[in-house]
């Protein structure tokens, strides 16, 4: 707003000196009244009361005519504030009386207000959140195309054969969890991982890169209407929806961009602790449901068991 | 169809059938539950007939045949230790073409009906078991939704059944000693109910001076 903004023409300075002016003159028009008020003082001779009254009003006449010709030399140097609106077309919306039923204007302000607030944190935030990369692609953001990118491009153009190869040695990794790999859409491999009884996991692949994942349920259905895995609807279960989230955390937790084998072994090893997860109480608090869930969260090291509340 | 245990619930000293039943559904609406609408289970008996006995004179087998809102399109028809059978609503027309061989015990005819609640996962059913015009007691049907093994979440679902339920948490039901790891069918909720309503006939009416 205005604020904090001097509007071109108005001396701020000039102004305050004009109002200390007004009030000198005013109190020299008191003093003018005043003296008119008291009449002629006691004196010996009349002439002397006269003289004196007459000194006295004549002195107060003139100090009342010298504040007036300061006020006025004063308001020429204040000069007018500028007839155009600094506010331009938003200003215009504040001329609007209904102050009560339509509050456009004071609406408007704050929501200005709000998105330079806004903006001025997304820019903090996007500070913070840069010195911790979570990138996993192979470019960088603003390299120069002739510049070669820093990270080995290799491991994001690998053969699907091997990927497969990779996806079968784990599959006879761990005896509960099957592995079944498909590529419904182009060469991204779809992962469909059966957890003994408990749960169903879709692992949507960039070659050996882990993408996303889907936590559902081992009853659930897994395949779209033409029978393609789908990727996309959500578990039913309020406890399957936690477990994906945590999943997704996990995947942004094993991160090796030189060796993803080694993130997908170690991804694997973490989801299959959960082939206990009806069975396992919480290691902290010790009970099974905490808000009718049971423990979810899987630590990334020790595998233990904890409610996602009570985790440290 | 996730792990269900179905139990009764004993009507509280000095109340009725119905008050019983509310003390418990407040119970469960301060833990955070949600009401979602009634449930109907009923069950009907029917005697193998005296002419099909043959000559090895073998007792006659009891056949119950029931319904489960939750399944509104199926009926069961169970044997007391024996086979269920889970058949499209139309098996009842033909109970009543095999009347040669299936009397139908009318007077033995006994339901359950109540409101059904949901908390989390859980899906919480608490009824009123009736045999004709009279109220026998109370029956509360605890399923988890999410599981399918029926020993993997035993201790989560008495857990969660003490929070409500208090001193009367049921122990472990017969049809999941019986499982081991296979996945839970809704067949065995029905054998549960067939238990209870079983163990309701045989009890003592209530007290008429709770009843009214």
């Amino acid at each position: 707003m205005a604020e904090g903004v001097l509007s071109p023409g108005v001396n701020l300075e000039a102004f305050s000196q004009a109002i200390a002016a007004i009030q000198a003159l005013r109190s020299s028009v008191t003093r003018v009244f005043d003296c008119l008020k008291d009449g002629m003082r006691n004196k010996e001779t009349l002439e002397g009361r006269e003289k004196s009254f007459v000194a006295c009003f004549q002195e107060s006449l003139h100090s009342v005519s010298r504040d007036l010709s300061e006020l006025e030399r004063l308001s020429n140097l204040v000069g007018k504030p500028s007839e155009n609106h600094p506010l331009h077309n938003s200003g215009l919306l504040s001329l609007d009386p209904v102050q009560d039923k339509t509050p456009l204007y004071s609406q408007l302000l704050q929501a200005y207000k709000w998105s330079n607030k806004l903006q001025y944190h997304a820019g903090l935030a996007s500070g913070l959140l840069n010195q911790q990369s979570l990138k996993r692609s192979a470019n960088q953001m603003g390299v120069s195309a002739k510049r070669r990118p820093k990270a080995q491009p290799t491991t994001l153009v690998l053969p699907p054969q091997y990927v497969d190869d990779v996806i079968s040695r784990i599959d006879r990794m761990f005896p509960e969890m099957s592995i079944h790999l498909s590529r419904p859409n182009g060469t991204s491999a779809m992962l469909l991982v059966t957890l003994g009884k408990v749960l169903k996991v879709i692992v949507v692949m960039r070659s050996l890169f882990i993408d996303r994942t889907i936590v559902k349920g081992y009853h659930e259905n897994v395949y779209t209407e033409d029978g393609k895995v789908d990727i996309w609807s959500k578990s039913n279960y309020q406890v399957f929806q936690k477990v994906t989230d945590h999943a997704t955390t996990a995947l942004l937790h094993y991160q090796l961009p030189q060796m993803p084998d080694v993130v997908v072994r170690s991804f694997m090893t973490w989801l299959r602790s959960y082939i206990k997860l009806f069975q396992a109480p919480c290691q902290r608090c010790g009970k099974f449901l905490q808000d009718g869930l049971p423990p979810t969260w899987r630590d990334f090291r020790t595998l233990e068991a904890f409610h996602d509340t009570c985790r440290q | 169809m996730g792990v269900t245990c179905v139990s009764q619930m004993p009507v509280a000293e000095g109340k009725s059938v119905q008050q019983t039943v509310e003390i418990l559904t407040r119970k469960l609406e301060l833990l955070g539950a949600e009401k979602q609408g009634t449930f109907c289970v009923d069950c009907e008996t029917y005697h193998t007939a005296a002419s099909t006995m043959g000559n090895q004179g073998q007792a006659g087998k009891l056949m119950y045949v029931m319904h489960n809102s939750e399944y509104p399109l199926s009926c069961f028809a169970l044997f007391e230790n024996g086979p269920c059978l889970i058949a499209d609503a139309n098996f009842d027309v033909l109970m009543v073409k095999l009347k040669g061989f299936f009397q139908n015990a009318k007077a033995n005819k006994i339901e359950s009906r109540g409101t059904r609640y949901q908390y989390c996962d859980f899906l919480v059913k608490v009824g009123t078991v009736t045999m004709g015009p009279s109220a026998r007691g109370i029956s509360v049907e605890v399923e988890y939704c999410p599981c399918v093994v029926a020993n993997d979440c035993w201790n989560l679902l008495m857990e969660f059944m003490q929070s409500f339920m208090g001193n009367h948490t049921p122990g472990n039901p017969s049809v999941f000693g019986n499982k081991h790891d296979n996945i839970y069918s809704p067949g065995d909720t029905m054998a549960q109910y067939m238990e209870l309503f079983n163990k309701i006939r045989k009890q003592q009416q209530v007290p008429v001076a709770g009843i009214r």
